[in-house]
């Protein structure tokens, strides 16, 4: 029960982390909180449904072609809408992004139908047997893929030159532009990597979970939870952060009752909130009273 | 000339409201007014906390909520009044105000945003799930409609509708009263900058506490308004997207003004109706104008009315200026 509840709560884990490293990226590095974020995981998921459904590619060429179309879906939206909402105020930003979460998600309807549709996967009825306990494949797939990206990422921010400008932007905006960094660049590339990160993550999900228009709600909201946790802006905290909420949540359906996993996201929230408001991984950014 | 338009307008507009149930026919045009009073009174609430104070909530369907349940629960479960349920709804909530507004006090921006939704989709999902009380799911029929007072029936809808403009009239006049008294101005300070208004010696965790026990007060009743006038409640109504809804209600009318919010929420809700023939399309375009609001008008309607009024006077003013240099 405990293996089984753990393993849930590492595959739950893996895909608030990918969702929630987009968000503190895009808020660390561009300073825009991203309301759209749970759109993004939506329009992952839908696309990996009709690449698989429809097209019938295999899936893990569907999954690239997921992180392909998300791109492009990320240069959009950096260009139409992160650019006008830049150095605007928190406010602006969080209403204006919230428009466009409004926008996508009943576009999503009209053009998807709201109803709830699986993707069916080849992966869906192999078993994996770890220490007594059953895993489907599509599970571990999520697991693998996302530590897979994290690695990535990891090694993308630490040794490219393009890293490194993404962390001196996040440092000091200013600074960064002075010393010839391409913010506009810098920006693009921050939001393609969120948006691909939310995308997979979607096209990962839509296996186990169901698929439909109005995914990204709980999804946004729970990974500005895990984004909070871990402070939000630090990437190693996202991830630290994701893992935990995945875990809590599987321990709480396992232990307590499924009604309320959706009520500790919000629990450890308020919690972390009043304590360290500042997330478990952060040094500053409170306010004082 | 200017104070003159501007008492004949209201009059217009007072007398436009009163004889507004003799005007149409249909119960669904009441229906709609009265959401709209509903609404005009949410918007009027966070405005308080978001216009005047500053802090952008968006849980704010959450005191709306319990309001209503409170209400609802409280009249089918003792036998009494709904004016006496009425009040404690709206103590209720104001409580569930200020266990909001404590845990949020050291918050700003995104922080402060994102424990409100947190705080909104707590409320909902007890509303859901404790199914021994609320009903979860089910929601809440049978609510009674409020007691008459002098013989008026609120069961009928223009009684009720006169009920709902006096209700409003009485909150204007406190909030006129109270965003020109000393505590609407520390809002209003401690909205333009936080740490100037703390250098002048405003109690910051005072002035924010009473933003957020005032509003939710305000939200409580409402829902209680709400509770005995539609009689059915369920948790689906205390929704993120209502609480959004306030929002743009707020915004496009203009923040920290009065009129703004009441304009705000006449104009979304009769929007909403009048594109209803558009079906889905007309959320994409809520959506769009969210956006394009935010971004492009971010003092809303009141603030482009205001604008003009500036740009007329100095125009009018360079004008007299040009006049006397001519005459010398």
């Amino acid at each position: 029960m405990f293996l089984q509840q753990l393993i849930n709560g590492l595959v739950l884990g893996s895909i608030y982390t990918s969702i929630a490293l987009g968000l503190t990226m895009i808020y660390g590095i561009l300073g825009i909180i991203n309301w759209a974020h749970g759109e993004l995981y939506m329009i992952g998921a839908f696309a990996a449904l009709y690449l698989i459904m429809i097209v019938e590619l295999p899936y893990f060429a569907a999954l690239l072609a997921t992180v392909v179309i998300m791109a492009i879906f990320g240069f959009l939206l950096d260009k139409l809408v992160f650019s006008p909402l830049r150095g605007k105020s928190d406010n602006t930003i969080i209403l204006g992004t919230l428009g466009i979460s409004f926008f996508l998600q009943n576009l999503g309807i009209i053009i998807f139908s709201p109803n709830p549709q699986g993707i069916t996967s080849v992966y869906n009825n192999m078993n994996l047997n770890i220490f007594g306990v059953t895993v489907t494949y599509s599970r571990m797939i999520i697991l693998v893929v996302t530590i897979v990206f994290i690695i990535f990422l990891n090694w993308f921010i630490g040794n490219t030159k393009t890293g490194k400008a993404m962390r001196a932007t996040s440092q000091d905006y200013t600074a960064a532009r002075l010393m010839g960094i391409d913010i506009k660049f810098v920006s693009v590339v921050t939001t393609i990597i969120g948006a691909a990160l939310a995308g997979i993550a979607g096209s990962l999900a839509g296996p186990i979970f169901l698929v439909y228009p109005t995914m990204g709600i709980l999804m946004v909201t729970k990974a500005f939870a895990v984004v909070i946790l871990g402070g939000l802006g630090n990437v190693g905290g996202a991830i630290f952060g994701g893992f935990i909420l995945g875990i809590a949540e599987a321990m709480a359906a396992g232990y307590i009752s499924s009604a309320l996993k959706d009520i500790v996201a919000f629990v450890i929230l308020i919690l972390v909130l009043i304590i360290k408001p500042e997330g478990i991984f952060s040094k500053y950014a409170v306010e004082k009273v | 000339m200017n104070k003159y338009i501007k008492w004949i307008l209201g009059a217009a507009v007072l007398v436009f409201v009163l004889v507004f149930p003799f005007i149409v026919s249909k119960a669904y045009h009441m229906h709609i007014a009265l959401m709209i009073g509903i609404h005009i009174l949410l918007a009027l609430s966070l405005n308080l906390v978001t216009g005047y104070c500053g802090q952008l909530s968006i849980g704010h369907a959450a005191f709306y909520g319990v309001g209503a349940y409170t209400s609802a629960l409280l009249t089918l479960t003792f036998p009494i009044p709904f004016w006496v349920a009425f009040f404690i709804a709206a103590i209720v909530s104001a409580f569930f105000g200020l266990l909001l507004g404590l845990p949020t006090l050291r918050l700003k921006g995104a922080y402060l945003v994102i424990s409100t939704l947190g705080f909104g989709e707590i409320i909902r999902l007890i509303l859901l799930n404790w199914i021994d009380v609320t009903r979860g799911p089910m929601g809440i029929t049978g609510i009674k409609a409020p007691d008459s007072i002098f013989g008026l029936d609120f069961a009928n809808k223009t009684n009720y509708y006169y009920l709902m403009v006096l209700i409003i009239a009485i909150v204007l006049i406190l909030m006129r009263l109270v965003t020109n008294s000393r505590t609407g101005r520390a809002w209003i300070a401690i909205r333009e900058d936080q740490l100037a208004a703390e250098v002048m010696g405003i109690h910051l965790a005072k002035y924010k506490l009473i933003a957020f026990v005032a509003s939710a007060f305000v939200a409580g009743f409402t829902g209680s308004l709400y509770a005995h006038y539609v009689r059915f409640i369920s948790p689906d109504t205390f929704v993120l997207s209502e609480s959004i809804a306030v929002v743009i209600m707020v915004l496009i009318g203009g923040m920290g003004t009065l009129v703004g919010p009441i304009i705000g929420a006449i104009g979304i809700t009769y929007l909403l109706e009048a594109l209803r023939d558009l079906g889905q399309w007309r959320m994409v375009l809520y959506g769009l104008i969210l956006f394009f609001c935010a971004v492009y008008l971010p003092k809303g309607l009141m603030g482009l009315y205001n604008y003009a009024l500036i740009k007329i006077k100095s125009k009018r003013e360079a004008s007299v200026v040009k006049a006397n240099e001519g005459g010398i």
